[in-house]
């Protein structure tokens, strides 16, 4: 379970997190929503250790996350698909997973095979692409790649900034049945941050909306889509 | 003809050395993003280690190796030590502008250059030195004539070809070197997939410190050992890491042999103090032609 | 944007003045209180101050960061020096005439620059500053080569004997310095005040912001290099002065010596320039007065100062970038 509380990052003089508290329970898909500059992506960076807060909590399992370096983050079993740029284009397809499994090479080794042929089977357009630069792939393809990075290293919570950005409506809906079943399968913790609300509820079992930096609603995902006022003044629709 | 062949293979065998020291200038770049101007610095200090031990009796081999390795051991402690701290710093006001930023490292690695050319200077003197060379310096003789290429010529272009050649592989086929070009590439990613960047930052500094030694010792037999023999050199591999693109590893390769070449045959055709204006001619030439270099990437950092 | 009043013009014209009245004021008082060597430190001081603002101007204002001054240093001086030994013009001839030639080299150095960004500046600069000794020897029938060009600062004219009385050399030295500092000083004063020093204080801050506003920065830029390149030419010319313009009195080394009085004093301000200057030039003394207790050989001694003076670079670089002066100096509104 990944418990947030009272959690305040700043940037110089903006303050993107204004004391964010939620839950987010284990094998569950969490949605966190809200218009742009409402601190989502930064509350995920927070979490991944990319970002140090000034002050509050972050706990994962009971383990506090705060003043981790985010490579050690990585290795307590979280993996962050952070938004946009998540794949070095001038390494392959291959290199790219792999290079989400380095840290586990050692101790398991066998795992790390059987876990990149996963990825090849949940999504078989990267096998057929391996070998070419990431840099040459759509941007579905990209997406595709970014997220079996992070899930080659077997995480147990897995953040995803807005995936579905740029991409087309039924790449978005194969990425996200995707991540679904994986998590209904695997019992693997979802973190998922969304411009587009409406795919997010539909998917998520928990919502989070944030605005300005503060939490706004913390409730069931079927509520907050019945909310019709909710949406009107936060989510546009 | 005779003067083609020598200037054909001096260059070759200089160039050999030149690709080295530009390798090792493009290695910290694409993992630091640094010009590490004390490279030849640290070359220098090996290489006098290697000559005092070589001097108290040590065989050659044996001091060749511990020159690397200190060279490896001083690139890591020189990122530790003085790099890193650099780029932790909280931004102050002076480090809020772009061009500061990328400044304040030079002027460090200048700092470093002087440092160690003071030490070199307080620890052996400034008297140069000779240093031998393992291989005879004698051309071949064949057929009744001194061929332009000594032994010592192929022991260069050997070591420096395999050198690449491992480097390549090491780069491509192992788990570190994947780490080590996916931080110098992305270092948000990196660490993002649980790689340790900041050591691998300094594997780069060790890495280009034993290849800067190595250039150090295969060049020092041809001229002499003073702590500013090695100045030259700097300049030169600079020119070929720019000829052959900053941020490629193969174009630093390739400008090595070409600057290289391009010495060669202005030392045996003009003269050889022209050399300096011809390299100065030819830096300027590629930064105003193609500032990327041969191999450079289109949009490679210009800052 | 020509919307600056002369009004404003005028009061930055009387700052630096102020600030040039107080600077001969306070050299003059100091110089009557040392002694000779002491005097002939002060001078050589002045001298390399012009450098050193040189490179404030450059690389601390407009952020390119250049490692060949030592180059234009040269180019000042050796102008100068053919000028007056093939011309036989006096020093206040020679000079003036030493910094067209340096603004022009330094045309030349900021067209070819202006290009280029951060370590390629810095490489290219560095050659550059590399290649004197060997264009001194390609044209050696009228460059002299290693041996080079003796100059001197000459003698005090009859009117000024007269006046104030005969001068020691190391106080003629000081003499001739002073006014050129002067000048530099307060040229450089103007500059950062006005609203030049704001552009080129936004080419330094954001090159991208400043082109959006409409700052035409290649020009600029090229501007920044001649501009820097007289200041440099000037030191240079004075530098000569002390007896000899040759290879060996403009190596690589000066150029670094100018870029770690700059970042020790602060980089980005005209007093930094001076502090930076007065470290780099009395620390060879001080370290001496520290030494001198124990028994070092002189390859020890000899070393000393470079070493020191690195390690402080190093330490000032990782530690406060800013500088012994800091950057709250000056008391504009923008940085």
């Amino acid at each position: 379970m990944l418990e947030v509380k009272d959690l305040v990052t700043s940037f110089g003089s903006v303050i993107a997190l204004d004391g964010v508290s939620f839950t987010a329970q284990e094998s569950k898909i969490t949605t966190v929503i809200g218009a742009n500059g409402a601190g989502k992506s930064t509350l995920l960076r927070t979490i991944s250790g990319l970002e140090h807060p000034a002050s509050g909590s972050i706990t994962w399992s009971g383990k506090s996350l705060i003043g981790m370096r985010a490579e050690d983050i990585v290795r307590n079993g979280i993996a962050h698909v952070p938004e946009g740029h998540a794949v070095i284009s001038e390494l392959t397809v291959e290199e790219n997973i792999s290079m989400g499994s380095l840290f586990r090479r050692r101790k398991f080794k066998a795992d790390v095979i059987a876990a990149q042929d996963e990825m090849f089977e949940l999504f078989p357009r990267l096998k057929e692409r391996r070998k070419q630069l990431a840099g040459t792939l759509s941007g579905g393809e990209r997406q595709m790649l970014a997220i079996s990075r992070a899930l080659v290293s077997r995480p147990k919570l897995l953040l995803l900034d807005e995936p579905s950005l740029g991409l087309a409506p039924l790449v978005v809906e194969q990425i996200i049945d995707s991540i679904n079943i994986l998590c209904r399968t695997t019992g693997l913790t979802v973190l998922l941050v969304e411009q587009n609300a409406n795919t997010a509820l539909g998917v998520a079992d928990h919502g989070v909306l944030l605005a300005l930096g503060k939490v706004v609603a913390d409730r069931p995902a079927a509520e907050l889509r019945a909310d019709a006022n909710l949406r009107a003044a936060y989510l546009g629709y | 003809m005779d003067t083609f062949l020598a200037a054909l293979f001096s260059g070759t065998s200089r160039g050999a050395i030149y690709a080295l020291v530009a390798l090792g200038l493009v290695i910290v770049w694409r993992g630091a993003g640094i010009l590490n101007y004390a490279q030849m610095g640290q070359a220098m200090f090996s290489t006098y280690i290697a000559s005092t031990m070589i001097t108290n009796g040590n065989s050659y081999w044996l001091a060749f190796v511990v020159a690397i390795l200190v060279g490896a051991v001083m690139g890591a402690l020189l990122d530790i030590l003085v790099m890193r701290p650099l780029s932790n710093k909280k931004k102050t006001e002076l480090l809020s502008s772009e061009s500061m930023r990328a400044a304040i490292p030079v002027i460090a690695s200048l700092g470093i250059l002087g440092v160690l050319q003071a030490l070199a200077g307080i620890i052996w003197a400034a008297e140069e030195r000779g240093f031998p060379a393992p291989y005879a310096q004698e051309g071949f003789t064949v057929a009744g004539n001194v061929m332009p290429f000594t032994s010592f010529d192929v022991f260069v272009i050997t070591v420096v070809l395999s050198t690449l050649a491992l480097t390549t592989l090491f780069f491509k086929k192992t788990g570190v070197g994947l780490a080590m070009r996916a931080t110098a590439l992305n270092s948000e990613v990196a660490r993002l997939s649980g790689i340790r960047t900041n050591f691998t930052r300094s594997l780069s500094w060790a890495f280009s410190g034993a290849a800067s030694s190595l250039a150090g010792l295969l060049i020092t037999p041809t001229s002499n050992l003073s702590p500013n023999t090695l100045d030259l050199v700097l300049i030169i591999g600079f020119t070929a890491a720019v000829v052959g693109g900053l941020d490629s590893p193969a174009g630093a390769v390739i400008g090595g042999f070409l600057v290289g070449m391009v010495i060669s045959f202005v030392s045996f055709y003009d003269t050889p103090e022209d050399v300096f204006l011809a390299i100065l001619a030819v830096l300027i030439l590629v930064l105003i032609i193609r500032p990327r270099g041969i191999l450079g990437a289109k949009d490679a950092r210009r800052v | 944007m020509r919307a600056v009043s002369k009004a404003k013009n005028h009061s930055i014209a009387r700052k630096s003045l102020r600030r040039t009245i107080f600077f001969v004021v306070a050299i003059l008082f100091a110089a009557s209180t040392f002694d000779a060597y002491n005097q002939a430190q002060l001078a050589l001081v002045l001298i390399l101050f012009i450098g050193v603002l040189s490179v404030t101007l450059l690389t601390g204002i407009s952020g390119q960061l250049s490692l060949g001054q030592g180059a234009l240093m040269a180019v000042g001086g050796y102008c100068m020096a053919l000028l007056m030994i093939n011309q036989s013009y006096s020093l206040w001839v020679a000079i003036p005439l030493a910094i067209v030639g340096s603004a022009l080299a330094g045309l030349l150095l900021g067209i070819a620059a202006a290009r280029l960004t951060g370590p390629y500046l810095a490489g290219t600069t560095l050659v550059i500053a590399l290649a004197i000794p060997t264009l001194a020897n390609r044209f050696m029938s009228v460059l002299k080569g290693d041996e080079g060009l003796p100059v001197d600062v000459g003698y005090p004219p009859v009117w000024f004997t007269n006046l104030f009385g005969e001068p020691s050399y190391e106080q003629w030295q000081l003499y001739v310095a002073l006014p050129f500092a002067a000048i530099a000083l307060f040229l450089a004063s103007n500059i950062l005040l006005s609203r030049t020093g704001r552009m080129w204080r936004a080419i330094r801050d954001n090159e991208t912001a400043a082109a959006l506003s409409g700052v035409n920065f290649s020009r600029q830029k090229i501007f920044v290099f001649v501009v820097s390149a007289t200041f440099a030419g000037l030191s240079g010319a004075l530098y000569g002065l002390r007896g000899l313009v040759g290879p060996s009195v403009y190596p690589v080394s000066l150029s670094l010596l100018l870029l770690t009085a700059a970042v020790l004093g602060g980089i980005r301000s005209i007093f930094g320039a001076f502090i930076g200057t007065v470290i780099v030039v009395f620390l060879p003394d001080w370290i001496d007065a520290v030494l001198h207790q124990f028994e070092l050989s002189e390859q020890v001694s000899n070393f000393m100062p470079a070493l020191v003076s690195s390690l402080l670079l190093i330490l000032t670089v990782v530690i406060n970038p800013a500088g012994v002066a800091g950057t709250h100096l000056h008391k504009h509104k923008h940085k």
